[in-house]
């Protein structure tokens, strides 16, 4: 199974057998370890990147399944060595400790943000209710992402000011 | 010793060191290391049976699969590996021995039978399920009521009526004591098995230096060292030759405080077959085969006076240890812990207990965050309550006439444990305030029978033992757990200091914190500390990460191989500055003359003669370089404590529990980073929310998990987190170096407890009687209609 | 957790898939994957070919005319989330929907993949059940519709034969003024209920309930209409005393199944309990009743 995806902006091919999913084919094939793997079976959204604009689970969906599409992974969310506004919002909450569960929560807020730049708090954790973070108990998490908002009002995208 | 007036790191708001790489998702956990071309991947082959005779293993369709390069059985392992035995020196301790591959019989879901060695992770997995095993099952003893009696199935052949560890104490005057008092209070608590599922499962990568004849071996892990000899000795493989690494830990929380089959696997099968070899864990292995905690039984009985003071107390606890003893710690640790931190904040001179390892045909149990604290927390706690409600006296009136005065510390408690500084009184009254206690009382007096929506409130009053240094761990028999930490401090020719630790972080943000420690008590700027650890080639030896000891003992090893070198480097900067070295001060990566503080140098100018690097000679006497690594014991342990006040609300229909308000005042002694620490705390609360009210690992009477998935282990999300009021108080150790108390496993501690206590005040009016976790909403609605029933029943 | 091995086919229309589907024993249907793809990863099945049908632009869209509202088998939740036409059209199937997984699985997750799970806990089979929805299938011999009572055999277990495919379903209309209630009691947000109760029905001008539809999920084999609750309540006014009646009888008229997570004594209960509490909540919803829940952007 040979196909190619535009992966943070740049085309990737991914050759190999079909059952490889998505998570998988980032971390092993193309050498994007940022996306991690917690469970496999798409509880804990770790392995969340963003297809064609939306969050998604990586461990649900084969690589094939992204062919054509748009993948951004933590990797493509900042530039160079500068953290993105979103990134610099959780260093000063301290959102993350282990920072395991880190990219799948950012590429989620990245995407929840994006769309719903005005998201409040009841909305932020009903959408990160579907990430597990065993570290900091997520506070610090909705903090962060409340304050990352102002990053993402007027179409902003999460670019720093 | 730190000058004063000077710029501090210590107490600070220091933004973490950790985070921009990880953010970046540039952080190298064990599966995001690039291994070579030509590694082989492991796959496990399980038991499907809590307890059978192993007649047959065939691997001939494993071995056949395109891809496979070997399976091995145990009977392969034993040619080259040693059984692992869990050495502990206490009295009433049956070891048991425990081959990485199962040999001969099974003796719990998921043990691993036999292991595929593969080109592919998938093709791996493909193989271990052509493995044909043909088992004679057997009678199992899966719970622990059930296991522990004359007639249950053995575990082990030679541990008679399956007890692995037994022990019992009582003090001089216990039995007087007891049998004067003027009333018996009594209660039995029953915990939930639960597990620490770290986010990152665990797994490992071994390489061979084939120049050195030696091994890298990368492990997720909070002890490298331990693990280091641990291989070594099982392996029969010299020490020196093995280089343990532990990339970036996705979380360990005592989880990853054991050291696993599956890492003397990898390692001698790397060995074996010279290729490099990976194993990556998943999910289901995960809660299968890494080690469970906290299924406990507490039996308490109290003699008390009239106005509720204990005057004596008895515990009678019986704990699941799991079909191994899990090793470093073993099937003792939750026995010892739950029996002997339960006196706690109180004053309780007469005290009594009996306490039992029992082993089941289950996962081993091991060292979870707060190892037995959260159970045996909630077992007195609940009966601080139950002593209220008896006599009359409001719980929290209870507690402050049963706490520990401020004038009697130090203190000596009956088990002889020095609690040497604490805030018990006061932490109590500033959390009863912070959470409008009394007013809550009121109101709650106020409520009626019909209500549809219960409230309560819940307490939780604890010490928690921390940072053990030597003397604790031997007192528990632990002899394989060194104690120590240490430091190597090394100012480089560029005056720029690397700080080598002897631990391993799993999010507790080290590299942050001990350059903060070492920059106030080296007098250098805290950008200009490097901390590395958890590389057993560069670190120092030490017992590494776990039972909050990371700001204590590694901590403390930073501080006294700071002194030690802040000598040295007085001494040479005296003789630049030609003054004497009373005179000369170390701050901001600076020397400076106290009476003159415009003449100073910096640490590069001292360290450039140091490393004679410059014109000027080393002054005579002194030795080249500044380097120096120091060993700190810490004292038998820190005593943290704390008090959590947690108010709920219970849907008298539904049973569905919801946190109103949280509270918390908790004093660590000196605090190095408060944003760590309240992170510690946060994280600590939203676990022990966690085991109260919804995780729990479940076995068939057969002995199968139910629930080796995160569909059904149900973790707190965060719709289920409430806001948390922290507060602090600072009471500094005065036994510990730096006056750390430690943080790692309050939360967790007071958390179950508290909101334990506060869901059986709130069912209280209904007459139940809540005794046992998690608190799921079928337990509690259950416990109402019962007591609704027995009620219809007597007025019929 | 690695998928064992298998073959991917993306047809390019439902009578492609079909042929595949003929053409490969165990062949099983993908789109978005988010219930297939954790039973693929524990190896609870191994079919040797996955037929994709995430990306035919047939099984996509909505359709609200006079006699019903049409959904594509791909319609995702978060589709439904975002339509305000749809969720005004058919406030029961909106508010049901919102309570499905997670935001991630939202995005991915499709009405006919819930469906053709059948698990009897899921709320898209309990409105399709609660709703009289008719289920489009798709065949070797063209298009069979299906009632949705008829639908579901048992627990992951639905009529579709090895060789067909679910295409869509037909919600009826929503008549206006229709008082209607869901609530659904889950252990976390986003899990499976323990158990649900959705209620809608019209009401005449003395006040009395017609067409009254009870249905429950996570309490029984399948998703269920609770015929006998409907036939209590069907031409009465509602009042206190006969909600109370009717939800001893919605407890008596459920079958649900002990797990690790309650046991089946609480879920009766709970049935019981949300039965009473949508009641109340559908008596009080305000005339105009047509409103369903808020639009997400």
């Amino acid at each position: 199974m040979a196909l190619q995806f535009t992966l943070n902006g740049k085309t990737v091919e991914f050759s190999g057998e079909a059952r490889t999913t998505l998570a998988d084919c980032l971390r092993h094939h193309l050498g994007q370890t940022g996306t991690h793997v917690g469970c496999e079976h798409g509880v804990c959204g770790a392995c969340t990147v963003i297809v064609d604009g939306e969050a998604v689970r990586s461990c649900l969906m084969l690589a094939v399944q992204a062919e054509g599409s748009h993948v951004t992974t933590v990797e493509g969310l900042s530039e160079g060595e500068d953290l993105s506004p979103l990134q610099a919002a959780f260093r000063k909450h301290h959102a993350l400790q282990c920072g395991f569960c880190t990219p799948g929560i950012l590429t989620t807020a990245h995407a929840l943000l994006t769309h719903e730049p005005d998201a409040d708090e009841e909305r932020i954790r009903h959408v990160l209710s579907g990430n597990i973070c065993r570290c900091t108990g997520y506070l610090p998490i909705i903090e962060a992402i409340l304050d990352a908002r102002a990053a993402y009002a007027d179409g902003r995208r999460g670019k720093p000011a | 010793m730190i000058a004063q007036g000077h710029p501090r790191s210590i107490g600070k708001h220091v933004p973490r060191r950790e985070d921009p790489y990880l953010l970046r998702g540039e952080g190298r956990f064990l599966d995001d290391i690039a291994e070579p071309k030509d590694t082989l991947f492991l796959s496990f082959a399980m038991s499907p049976h809590a307890h059978a005779r192993i007649l047959a293993i065939r691997t001939d369709a494993a071995s056949a699969l395109p891809g496979v390069v070997a399976v091995y059985t145990a009977e392969d392992m034993a040619r080259f590996v040693k059984p692992i035995r869990t050495v502990i020196e206490i009295q009433g301790y049956r070891a048991s021995s425990r081959m990485v591959l199962a040999q001969d019989e099974v003796r719990f879901v998921g043990e691993h039978v036999a292991v595929v060695v593969a080109e592919d992770p998938y093709i791996a997995q493909d193989a271990a399920e052509l493995i044909e095993v043909d088992y004679e099952p057997l009678p199992a003893a899966v719970r622990l009521e059930e296991a522990d009696s004359e007639s249950a199935p053995l575990v082990h052949e030679d541990i008679p009526r399956n007890v692995m560890f037994e022990a019992a104490f009582a003090s001089p005057d216990f039995q007087a004591a007891f049998e004067s008092a003027e009333m018996i209070v009594s209660e039995t608590f029953r915990t939930g098995r639960v597990a620490g599922v770290p986010l990152e499962p665990r797994g490992c990568l071994a390489l061979l230096d084939h120049v050195a004849d030696s091994l890298l071996f990368y492990t997720s892990t909070q002890i490298p060292h331990l693990a280091r000899t641990a291989l070594s000795e099982i392996l029969d493989f010299p020490e020196p030759r093995i280089r343990v690494v532990t990339p970036e830990v996705g979380g360990g929380f005592g989880t990853k405080a054991q050291f696993y089959t599956e890492e003397v696997v990898t390692a001698a099968l790397a060995l074996n077959l010279r290729r490099p070899i990976k194993w990556v864990q998943d999910r289901r292995e995960e809660l299968l085969t890494s080690i469970h905690a906290r299924d406990h039984i507490y039996r308490l009985e109290a003699a008390i006076d009239g106005e509720g003071r204990i005057k004596a107390l008895r515990t009678d606890l019986t704990t699941n240890a799991g079909a191994y003893s899990s090793y470093p710690f073993g099937c003792t640790l939750e026995a010892t812990g739950g029996a002997r931190m339960i006196v706690g904040p109180y004053d309780i001179r007469n005290y009594a207990f009996h306490t039992r390892a029992i082993a089941t045909h289950t996962c081993p149990s091991g060292a979870y965050r707060g190892v037995a604290q959260p159970s045996c927390f909630m077992a007195i706690e609940g009966l601080m309550d139950r002593i209220g409600r008896k006599l009359g006296i409001d719980p929290a009136t209870v507690r402050q006439r049963n706490l520990i005065r401020s004038e009697q510390l130090p203190y000596t408690n009956v088990l002889g444990v020095r609690y040497d500084t604490g805030s018990y009184e006061e932490c109590l009254r500033r959390a009863l305030e912070r959470v409008d206690y009394w007013n809550f009382r009121k109101r709650q007096a106020e409520a009626r029978d019909d209500d549809e929506v219960l409230r309560g409130i819940g307490i939780c009053c604890f010490t928690e033992v921390a940072g053990a240094g030597s003397g604790g761990w031997r007192v528990r028999g632990l002899t394989k757990v060194p104690g120590f930490d240490s430091a190597s401090i090394k100012v480089e020719p560029t005056g720029k200091v690397t700080l080598l630790v002897s631990q391993a972080a799993a999010g507790q943000g080290h590299l942050t914190t001990f350059a903060q420690v070492l920059a106030d008590y080296l007098g250098v700027k805290v950008e200009d500390v490097f901390v590395s650890e958890g590389d057993t080639a560069t670190a120092p030896y030490g017992t590494n990460t776990f039972a909050s000891r990371g700001a204590v003992a590694a901590g403390g090893a930073v501080i006294k191989a700071a002194q030690s070198l802040r000598q040295k480097i007085a001494r040479i900067a005296a003789f630049l500055l030609d003054v004497d070295v009373e005179r000369v001060e170390l701050t901001e990566s600076k020397a400076i003359d106290k009476e003159n503080p415009e003449k100073s140098v910096d640490f590069r100018q001292v360290a450039q003669i140091a490393y004679s690097m410059t014109s000027v000679a080393l002054p005579q006497g002194e030795s080249f370089g500044l380097e120096v690594v120091e060993m700190y014991d810490p004292p038998l342990a820190t005593w943290p404590n704390a008090v959590h006040a947690v108010v709920v609300a219970v849907d008298r229909r539904t049973a569905k529990v919801s946190i109103e308000k949280y509270v918390v005042v908790h004093d660590s002694g000196r605090l190095i980073n408060p944003m760590i620490v309240d992170g510690q705390i946060h994280g600590g609360i939203v676990q022990g929310i966690g085991e109260a009210l919804m995780e729990q690992i479940v076995y068939d009477e057969d002995g199968q998990m139910l629930n080796a998935n995160l569909l059904d282990y149900l973790m707190p999300m965060a719709l289920d987190v409430p806001q948390i009021d922290i507060s602090h108080i600072e009471t500094p150790s005065i036994d510990a170096l730096g006056g750390f108390k430690g943080v790692g496993e309050g939360g967790v501690i007071g958390a179950v407890p508290a909101v334990t206590n506060a869901v059986a005040d709130a069912l209280a009016r209904t007459g139940a009687n809540i005794n046992r976790l998690p608190l799921r909403p079928s337990y509690l609605l259950r416990e109402m209609r019962r007591r609704q029933l027995a009620v219809d029943g007597d007025r019929k | 957790m690695k998928l064992s091995r298998l073959e991917y086919a993306r047809p390019a229309s439902v009578a492609e898939a079909i042929e595949l589907l003929q053409g490969t024993e165990g062949a099983k249907i993908i789109a978005g994957g988010q219930s297939l793809m954790p039973v693929l990863a524990f190896r609870l099945a191994a079919p040797p070919l996955l037929v994709d049908i995430g990306r035919l632009e047939d099984l996509r869209g909505t359709e609200i005319t006079p006699v019903g509202t049409r959904l594509g088998a791909r319609v995702r939740w978060c589709e439904i989330e975002r339509d305000a036409a749809l969720r005004r059209a058919q406030p029961l199937l909106a508010a049901m929907t919102d309570h499905v997984a997670h935001y991630q699985v939202r995005n991915r997750g499709t009405v006919g993949g819930s469906l053709a799970h059948a698990d009897p806990a899921a709320e898209m089979p309990g409105v399709a059940v609660a709703c009289d929805a008719i289920m489009h299938v798709a065949g070797p011999a063209g298009i069979r519709d299906v009632k949705s009572e008829d639908f579901f055999e048992g627990p992951l277990q639905t009529v579709l034969a090895e060789d067909e495919l679910l295409v869509g379903l037909t919600l009826p209309p929503w008549p206006p003024g229709r008082r209607w209630a869901f609530e659904e009691f889950a252990l976390r947000r986003g899990d499976f209920a323990l158990a649900g109760v959705a209620v809608h029905y019209g009401r005449d001008a003395e006040g009395r309930a017609h067409g009254v539809r009870v249905g429950a999920i996570g309490a029984g084999e399948t998703p269920l209409r609770l015929h006998a609750v409907e036939a209590e309540l069907e031409g009465r006014k509602i009042g206190e005393a006969l909600i109370s009646s009717a939800a001893k009888l919605a407890a008596a008229s459920v079958d649900p199944m002990n797990d690790l997570h309650a046991d089946a004594e609480y879920r009766r209960a709970l049935v019981a309990t949300l039965f009473e509490r949508v009641m109340l909540r559908a008596e009080h919803r305000q005339e105009e009743g047509e409103n369903g829940p808020a639009v997400h952007p």
